[in-house]
Order: structure tokens, then sequence, then C-alpha cells
């Protein structure tokens, strides 16, 4: 077959990208194989070495989770307004440039923001709720995001639908558009969770670097993906790589573990064909 | 405008299969070159990818496995040592759906001939107008030609695509149902210009319009689940089939 | 004709009136603070010593903040030169796929999008600041180090993105080209590539907008040097590292902390340009 070449290329470059990523993730699971135990996943950090990372845990899902809860709600009106109820095309424009900057706005950004207001400003400490007003000032936009595209996935015809049976504007939303769009929601709530979970840069200086002996909202915070750069550029513990490529792994393994439970739960969700079972 | 005279088109014992399902069960036929083959039957009996198989298109299902032969004048259309590209530069092909490329109407027509090579601002312009005049598109585009290609009608587009295919100087021209979308005007249009085209180049054309068969083809043939039930001058088939099934089909007693 | 609301539906209007323009006033607001806090820092310190200026001494009053866009736009453009090339390889590829096979790469990908960024920092300093090191006899931590580490970062958002608008190319399209004797290769390069350019333009501007506003993964392997950078093997640093890194030396009351602010306004201004520059490609696309 002649005229295939530059395809042979493509494809070397395919097979060096798989490799590649395939590479990174094996070179930190094998590092990380000397640390990883319960032990480490349970106790306290230490520079000493031989510390674990069982607050950095404990702060990830509290913080990540604590920050989901509020920026849904907040999330999910600016997208029901935005697709069901803005008609005036000025509004919409300006909405949607406003919800794109700020979804692209470097998360640093958002950690000097949220620094300025809320340790400066209000007086807070450098704390686990000085963190989740990042997270959630953070996720905002994309929450918009991921509602706005999950509604604009609902087929006008079935709003109509409901609306020409005498259905009001709430009940159709209730009853027709969100279950249509739940499935692409709970995957779209998937990845910005993923997104929270590995944020840092707004967190260093809204979170803080260290962790309290006794959990509270008001005593820093740190969190996984904070400790794994802590450890790979500050300090001086002992096992620092090691422990780095341990927090990278657990870390890892629980983003992996939120997209498959959320695409799972998408995927159930979905509504079934069962006209087209096998004969 | 074909200095090479329209190869004749031999095809023997071809079977297609897709995985286990079978597409084309043992054909066998023969026309002479420059004649007009209309492929009739209902959905699914193999019409199209009887066409498919001519230019060797039907390689880009990796499941489509075919046995038999098929000869385009000496050309031997199955043999892996035969050069596809070569082939399809040879072999025409107008689909169902205008495939008009989202690019200007000259770039349309000068897709092809680019694609070998020509470069000269002068050689291209003299291709895609006599390219146009030969599918009795000119009149309409003169003067349009830096237009996109789906500011057209459909009809034009699809004429539009019977000039990108002769630009490449084909041998062989295949059109896969090219009156399928169009109104009747535009479908009479394309009629003609099959007729006035015929003798230069060897046609297969599918169809699901009897009339048009009867009005255009020398040759018909009727296909049914995959085999060639029968196949005869245009003329015998429409007055006097042989088969009991083709008459079926002819009378409309079964689609 | 206006119909009266019943009062569920009017309840709901207002909660959600209330959550959209709340997240405009938001970021308007984020705006206004960081153009005030610009404000306030160009009044005391002029535009020469910040906005044009080479050097960058904050205790001696100079701000000079050409060395860090330097080194965005640089690290940024090596990232995109690198993950370009690859991520249009592996749409290539991938379209010729059966569509379940390109499925799971999307899948794949998809997961790979997720990936936190100090994971790619930690590859970046196990794996391509020793090599750098190794080849270039200098100290490993460089824009080239940040611009690879970077590349790997967005590529699989990049491949996603293309994969999407390679697949848009409609079949008949290629076959309508396959049939005129077009070679896989011409159908790629004239047809495929040339239909999809402004989808192509589309994903490498956002993968540029993932590219700047990164921080912590390039602060890990850049070397965070002040000077204007000399070469790709020499340390810098870029507009987000720098505001990581002054964040505890310039805190808020020290004179000079406005240039944070400054710093960030011009992120912001970079990512507001993409979003219009976006506006306009998405409807050049077909």
């Amino acid at each position: 077959m002649r005229g295939i070449g530059w395809h042979r290329a493509a494809l070397a470059g395919s097979l060096l990208v798989g490799i590649m990523f395939l590479g990174i993730i094996a070179d930190l699971v094998w590092q990380s194989l000397g640390v990883l135990s319960w032990h480490f996943l349970w106790s306290p950090p230490s520079e000493m070495g031989r510390g674990g990372i069982g607050p950095e845990v404990r702060n990830t899902l509290v913080m990540v989770g604590a920050a989901s809860l509020i920026s849904l709600p907040l999330g999910l009106a600016g997208a029901v307004f935005r697709v069901e109820y803005s008609g005036a095309p000025l509004f919409v424009k300006v909405f949607d440039r406003v919800r794109f900057t700020f979804l692209s706005l470097p998360t640093i950004v958002v950690g000097l923001l949220v620094y300025q207001w809320v340790i400066v400003g209000l007086g807070w400490p450098l704390s686990i709720r000085s963190g989740i007003v990042a997270l959630v000032v953070m996720n905002w936009p994309f929450v918009v995001n991921v509602g706005i595209e999950a509604l604009e996935g609902v087929p006008d015809t079935c709003r109509e639908g409901s609306l020409a049976l005498g259905a009001t504007r709430s009940q159709t939303l209730r009853r027709i558009v969100f279950p249509t769009a739940l499935p692409a929601l709970v995957a779209g709530l998937g990845a910005a969770t993923a997104r929270l979970l590995g944020e840092s840069a707004a967190l260093i200086f809204t979170a803080g670097m260290n962790v309290a002996v006794h959990w509270s909202w008001g005593m820093p915070g740190e969190t996984l993906a904070v400790h794994l750069w802590y450890l790979r550029t500050e300090s001086l513990a002992p096992y620092a790589n090691a422990e780095a490529a341990g927090t990278g792994v657990v870390l890892l393994a629980v983003v992996a573990l939120v997209l498959y439970l959320t695409q799972k739960i998408a995927h159930w969700l979905k509504p079934r064909d069962y006209s087209r079972k096998s004969a | 405008m074909n200095t090479k005279p329209a190869p004749d088109l031999v095809v023997q014992n071809l079977s297609v299969h897709y995985g286990e399902q079978v597409a084309l069960k043992d054909v066998t036929l023969q026309i002479e070159g420059g004649q007009i083959l209309a492929l009739i039957g209902p959905s699914g009996c193999g019409k199209s990818t009887f066409l498919r198989v001519l230019n060797r298109l039907v390689d880009r299902s990796a499941e489509a496995h075919c046995t038999g032969e098929v000869f385009l004048g000496d050309t031997r259309v199955l043999d892996p040592k035969t050069d596809v590209v070569a082939l399809r530069r040879a072999v025409g092909m107008v689909f169902q759906q205008p495939s008009a490329f989202p690019f200007s109407v000259f770039d349309n027509v000068a897709y092809g001939p680019r694609l070998q090579g020509v470069r000269s601002a002068s050689r291209l312009r003299s291709l895609v107008e006599s390219s146009l005049k030969q599918a009795a598109l000119w009149d309409e585009v003169r003067g349009k030609l830096r237009r996109p290609a789906a500011s057209l009608s459909g009809g034009q587009q699809q004429r539009l695509c019977i000039a990108r295919a002769l630009a490449v100087s084909p041998e062989v021209l295949l059109l896969d149902e090219p009156t399928a979308a169009l109104d009747p005007l535009s479908t009479a249009k394309i009629e003609e210009l099959i007729l006035a085209l015929r003798g230069d180049y060897t046609f297969v054309l599918v169809t699901h319009n009897l009339q048009q068969a009867a009005r255009v083809s020398d040759v018909t043939a009727f296909f049914r689940q995959g085999r060639l039930i029968e196949i005869a001058p245009t003329r015998d088939m429409f007055t006097a089939p042989k088969c009991e099934e083709t008459e079926e089909f002819l009378t409309g007693r079964y689609e | 004709m206006k119909r009266q609301m019943g009062m569920g539906d009017q309840c709901l209007y207002r909660v959600v009136w209330v959550g959209a323009f709340s997240l405009v006033v938001l970021g308007i607001a984020i705006f206004a603070i960081l153009f005030w806090g610009t404000a306030k820092f160009v009044l005391a310190h002029g535009l020469n010593q910040s906005l044009l200026g080479l050097i960058y001494e904050p205790t001696q009053g100079r701000f000079g903040l050409l060395p860090f866009m330097a080194g965005s736009l640089v690290v940024s453009g090596i990232a995109l030169a690198v993950a370009i090339p690859l991520a249009l390889s592996l749409a290539v590829t991938v379209v010729d796929m059966t569509p379940r096979r390109t499925e799971t790469v999307r899948q794949i990908l998809s997961g790979l999008v997720a990936i936190p960024s100090v994971v790619f920092g930690w590859w970046g300093l196990s794996v391509v600041v020793p090599a750098i090191r190794w080849i270039s006899g200098h100290s490993g931590f460089s824009l080239l180090a940040a611009g690879l580490v970077l590349a790997v970062m967005i590529l699989p958002t990049l491949s996603l993105l293309s994969i999407n608008a390679l697949t848009r190319v409609r079949v008949q399209w290629v076959e309508g080209s396959l049939a005129l004797g077009a070679t896989p290769d011409q159908t790629m390069g004239r047809l495929i590539l040339a239909v999809s350019r402004f989808p192509l333009l589309e994903a490498s501007i956002i993968a540029l907008g993932r590219a700047l506003g990164e921080t912590m993964a390039v602060q890990m392997v850049i070397g965070g040097r002040v000077l204007l950078p000399h070469g790709l093997v020499s340390p810098g640093a870029t507009l987000t590292t720098q505001i990581l890194t002054d964040m505890s030396l310039l805190p808020p009351g020290v004179s000079g902390h406005h240039v944070l602010d400054f710093m960030a306004l011009l992120l912001l201004a970079a990512m507001y340009g993409m979003v219009v520059l976006l506006e306009r490609t998405r409807r050049m696309s077909p």
C-alpha cells in the first residue's frame, strides 16, 4: 500500500505516548513500593522518616467532599438559569465570557484572592475551612459548565412535549429535564471532583502545609496533592522521594476510584432501551 | 475527452462476506466497455457492496472478505498486488448523499488533479472548466468558482461530484443511487448527463428507481439477497423478464 | 402576552437567578480587585519598573515582570510544540480504528486528564530534570524541563480534543477523497486535517490556557530564577510560579505586595483574550 508513511509515523508517535504514560505510572508505583503499607496509609507524617499520610487522606476527603457539596447547588443554579430561563442574548454572552474566563483562571490566582479576602480580610487562619472556600471558588465555574453541558444535551422536544401536556416549567425540569441530564451530570461531577482532589496551588496559602494533631475546621489541613509537592520540594525527610511516590499512588487511586464510580453510576442511570433486546 | 477506450467489466464468481454475513454470493457477469449497467433490487441486496468492490472501497471494512475474480480491462481488481490508488483513479465514484467537500467549487474539482501533482494554475483552471462543462454545470457556476460548494443546490452538488470524478479522467464511473436525494428536475438533468457521457466511460449505476434504470441503462442486473438473479439487456428485462422473481419485483409485488 | 407563573416556578426562578448572577458578580469582582491592586501598584511604582522592566528585586523597589512573561510564553510554547505533533499522531491513528476501540482510547484519555499536576511534577523531578542535567551538564532545572513536563501534562486534553475534531469529519468526504485516488496520507493531509483546522486550533488554544495557568508542575522543575533566561536549559520562572514564591515573601501590607495582583491580572487578561479568540474560532468551524 502506498501513501501511508505519515500514518506509520503517527502510529510510532502514538506508541511513544502510550509508553510514556505507562512509564510515568509504572515509575510512580515502582518507587512507592518501599513505603506503601497500612501503616503509611494511617499514621501521621514525620520528618524523621517512616511517617504516613493518614491526616492528609482525611483532610483531602473532607475538604473535597465539603467543597463539592457546597459548589453543587451554586453551580447547578447558574446552569439552570443559563439553559432553561435566560433569554437575553447580551446576558448569555456576558455570562459565557465570565464563566469561561473564570474556568481557565489559574488556580494560583484563586489561591491569591482567597488568601487576600479570607485569611487577610476576614482574619481566618490557614485552615481547612479557608481551603474549602478556595476549592469552592475554583469548582463553581466548573460545575456550571458541567451543568450547562448536561442540560444542553437534553433535546428540546422533551421539554416541549412536557410543556404541551400542561406541565409547569419547574415540573418539566424536575420530572423530565433533570432525569434525562442526570447521567451526564454525574459523570461531569466525577471529573470536577477529580480536579479538586489533585489541586494544590490554590491550597498552599489557604489550607497550609501542615497537619494538626487534633482535627478541626480551623486547623491547617494539608491535602495529599500538597503533601506530595511539599515532600518533593521542601522536605528533608530521609525517605521523601519514596513517600512522595506513595502519596502519588494513593492520590491516583482515589482519583481513579471517583472516576470509576461516577462512570458506573452514570452508566447505570442511563435510560435503557428495552426494545432492542436481542431476539 | 477520454483517449483510452472504456474497459470491459468481467466478474467471475464474486463473493463478499462481512465476518459471518454474506453480502454477495457467486456473482458472475460481463459487460462491454462504454455500456451502462444498472443494478436494481431490494435494499440490502448487495448492490452497493458490488460497487464498493469495483474500486476496492470495500477494503475500508476490516471484516470484509472477497473471493472470485473481477477484471476491469486488464486490471485484476481483487489481486492484492493491484495498486489501489491507481485503480481508484481509473474508477470514479459518485455517492448517494452529495459528498462535496467543504471547500470552494474550484477546489472540489481541482482536488483530484492536485493529488496527482498538477500545480500549474492555468492547467488546473482548464481542467476544472472542462470537467464542469462535461458535467453540464459550467453555465450555472461560472464566476462563482470561489464560492463554497455547500452554497450550491443538492442537484448542482451532485453534478459537482460528477465533475470532480471526471477531472481525474477515469475510465469507469460508479454511481451509487446518485439521484435518491434529489428532486425530479435535478434527477432529469443527471440522467441527461449520464446519457451524454455514454460510450466514453463504462458506467455502473445503482438505482432504486426502476424507471431510471429503464430510461438510462443498456444492461440491467437484478440482485436479491446477495445473488444475481437475472442479467439481460434492459429492454428485454423490462418487457419479458425470464425469472419469476424478477417479474415480481418489477411489478412491485415486493420491495 | 405574559402568563402568570406558579408559586413553584417563581421560587425556582429566583433561586437560579441568584445563582447565575452571583457567578457573574464574583467573576467581575475578581477582575475589579485585581485591577484595583494593579492600579495601586502602578501608581506607587510606575510602569517602567514593572511591566517593561527586566530586573526583579522587590526589596530594591524593582519589579521587572518581563522575565516572568518571557518564561510563561517560552515554557507554554515548548509544551505546545512538543504536544501538538504527539496529540495529532494519536488522533490520526485513533480515527482509523473501529468506533469501539476509539471509545476505549477516549475513556483512557479522559482518565489521564484527571492525573493531578503534582504527579507530573514528581515525574519531571525524577526523570526529566536528571536527563537534562546529564545531557547538558547544567543543573537540569530549566525552562526546557518545565516545557516538557507541561507537554506531557496537556497531552491527554489535547489528544482528546483532537480526536473529537477528527472524528467529526464526515465519512462521505473521506470516502469521496479515497475514491478519487487519494492515498491515506493525502486524505489525511488535504481533507481531514484541512477540514478540521479550526477545531484543532481551538484545541490548541485550550491546551495553551492549561499550560499558561499551571503552577505546581512548573514550579517543581523550573528552578525559580528571576533573571531573564538566556537559553532553554537555564533556570527561570513564570508568572504563576512567581506568584507562588512571592506570596510568602511579599505578604499583604508589605510594599510591593500588589505586584502579585499585577501578575494575576496579566494572567486573567491572557485567559480573557483566549476566551474571545475561542468564540471567533468556534464561529469558523464547519
